[in-house]
C-alpha cells in the first residue's frame, strides 16, 4: 500500500466522523434554535 | 500572407478533438437541457481555447486574464456562494434537522472516491479534489480545485456540471439495486410542522457560519458567502440585494465561470488519459454518494420504529432540487399515492449544506 492511499485512508476515517460531528452540532443547534424562538411568538 | 495562414499551418487533430468535445457540450446543454447555464459556455471557452494562437487565451487574453482574476483568486465561486444562498429557502432544514444526517451519510462518495483515486495513484491533493465531485457541487468542486488541483480544474468542472446534469439517470438504478420494493414502497406521513420563525431564519445563516468557522477557519469562505447569500435573503430588508445577488449577481458570474472554466480545457490538457481517468471517478463519486445515502437510511430503519423510505436518503446529495424531484418521482412510480417528494427536499436541502461542510472538511485536513 502506497503512503498516498495510506493517507487517503486516514483521511476518510478522520474525515467521516468529523463531518457528522459538525452536522450533529448543527442539527443540535438548530434545534434549540427553532424551540427558542417559536413562530407563534411573532 | 504567412498571418494569415498561421491559424491554419499550426492546426493539429487535437483542436479538432477537442472542438468535438466542445461540440458535444454544447449539444447536450441544448439539445437535452443539461446544465445549460454552465454546460453551454464551457463549451464555447473551449473552442475559444482550442484556436490555434487565439487571442482569447495566454497573457493577454481576456480569458486567461478572467481565470487569474476570478478562478484563482477563488473569487467567482464566492460570489455563486453568495448567489445560491439567496436562492436556498432553509425551512424545511431547520423545521427537520435530522435531515441533515442524510446530507452527511450522502457525501460518502468523496471519500471512498478520494481512496480510490489515491489506488490509482493520484497525489493527495489531486484526489481530494476529484472526491470533491462527489459534493455535486460545482462551485465547491471548482474552489477546492483552485486549492488541491488547478491543472484539473477543467476536466473536474466538466465532471461536476455534467453528472449534476445525469442525476436522474444515475441515481434511480442505484437505488433500486439497493432497496427492495416493499422498501420503496413506504410511505411517510407528512404531519404539519410549526412555521419556521423569522428569528429562527435570520440566526439560522449566522450561527452556521459562526459554528463552521470556528471549528474549520478554512471554510469560512465557502460557508460564509452561502450564508451571507441566506441572510440578505431572509432579513427582509434588502430586498434589492436579495434579487441582485439571485438574478444579475448569479447570472454574470455564471456566465463568466463559464467561459473561463472551458478556457483551462486546451487539448493538451485535457486530451490525456488523465482526464479519462478523473471523468470515471465522478461517476464513482456519484454512485457512491447515492449508495451512502440509500445505506444509512437503511441502517436507521433497523432502529426506529416509524419506518423512512430509503431512497430519501440518495436525496442527500447537493443535486437541488433534481434529487429530490428523481426520488419524490421513483417513489410515485411504485405506487402513485406515494407522496414523499416533502421528506425528499428536505433531505436535499440538507445536502446543499453537508457538502460545504464536506468540502471545509477536506481543505481543513488535507495539507
Amino acid at each position: 500500500m502506497t503512503d498516498t492511499v495510506q493517507q487517503s485512508l486516514s483521511l476518510m476515517a478522520i474525515a467521516l466522523p468529523a463531518m457528522f460531528a459538525v452536522i450533529l452540532l448543527f442539527m443540535g443547534a438548530t434545534a434549540l434554535l427553532h424551540k427558542t424562538f417559536p413562530a407563534k411568538e411573532e | 500572407m504567412d498571418e494569415l495562414l498561421v491559424g491554419i499551418v499550426n492546426l493539429s487533430w487535437k483542436h479538432v478533438a477537442m472542438w468535438v468535445v466542445a461540440g458535444i457540450l454544447i449539444y447536450l446543454a441544448i439539445r437535452h437541457d443539461y446544465e445549460p447555464l454552465l454546460l453551454l459556455p464551457i463549451g464555447f471557452g473551449a473552442i475559444l481555447t482550442n484556436i490555434p494562437f487565439s487571442s482569447a487565451v495566454g497573457h493577454e487574453g481576456f480569458l486567461t486574464r478572467l481565470l487569474e482574476f476570478g478562478i484563482y483568486s477563488e473569487l467567482f465561486p464566492v460570489l455563486i456562494f453568495i448567489a445560491i444562498g439567496a436562492m436556498c429557502d432553509f425551512s424545511p432544514l431547520i423545521r427537520r434537522p435530522i435531515a441533515m444526517l442524510f446530507g452527511a451519510a450522502a457525501q460518502f462518495g468523496i471519500f471512498a472516491t478520494i481512496v480510490i483515486a489515491a489506488m490509482l495513484g493520484f497525489n493527495l491533493k489531486q484526489a481530494a479534489a476529484i472526491g470533491i465531485i462527489g459534493a455535486a457541487d460545482g462551485p465547491t468542486t471548482i474552489y477546492v480545485a483552485t486549492r488541491f488541483a488547478q491543472d484539473l480544474l477543467g476536466p473536474l468542472s466538466v465532471a461536476a456540471y455534467s453528472y449534476m446534469a445525469l442525476v436522474p439517470i444515475i441515481q434511480p438504478p442505484v437505488i433500486k439495486l439497493l432497496t427492495s420494493k416493499e422498501e420503496r414502497l413506504i410511505r411517510m406521513e407528512y404531519e404539519e410542522q410549526e412555521p419556521v420563525s423569522k428569528t429562527t431564519l435570520v440566526l439560522f445563516p449566522i450561527m452556521i457560519t459562526l459554528i463552521a468557522g470556528i471549528i474549520a477557519p478554512i471554510s469560512v469562505a465557502l460557508i460564509g458567502s452561502l450564508m451571507f447569500g441566506n441572510l440578505i435573503k431572509v432579513s427582509g430588508v434588502v430586498e434589492r440585494l436579495s434579487q441582485s445577488a439571485q438574478n444579475e449577481l448569479a447570472n454574470l458570474v455564471t456566465l463568466l465561470l463559464g467561459i473561463t472554466i472551458g478556457s483551462t480545457m486546451s487539448a493538451e490538457k485535457f486530451l490525456v488519459v488523465e482526464v479519462g481517468i478523473v471523468l470515471g471517478l465522478g461517476l464513482v463519486a456519484f454512485i457512491f454518494d447515492t449508495a451512502g445515502g440509500v445505506l444509512f437510511a437503511k441502517a436507521v430503519n433497523l432502529v426506529v420504529k416509524k419506518k423512512i423510505n430509503p431512497m430519501i436518503g440518495a436525496c442527500g446529495i447537493s443535486a437541488f432540487p433534481m434529487s429530490g424531484r428523481v426520488v419524490a418521482k421513483m417513489a410515485l412510480a411504485e405506487d402513485p399515492t406515494n407522496f414523499i417528494i416533502m421528506h425528499a427536499i428536505g433531505v436535499n436541502v440538507a445536502g446543499q449544506v453537508c457538502s460545504v461542510v464536506a468540502g471545509g472538511v477536506v481543505l481543513a485536513l488535507v495539507k
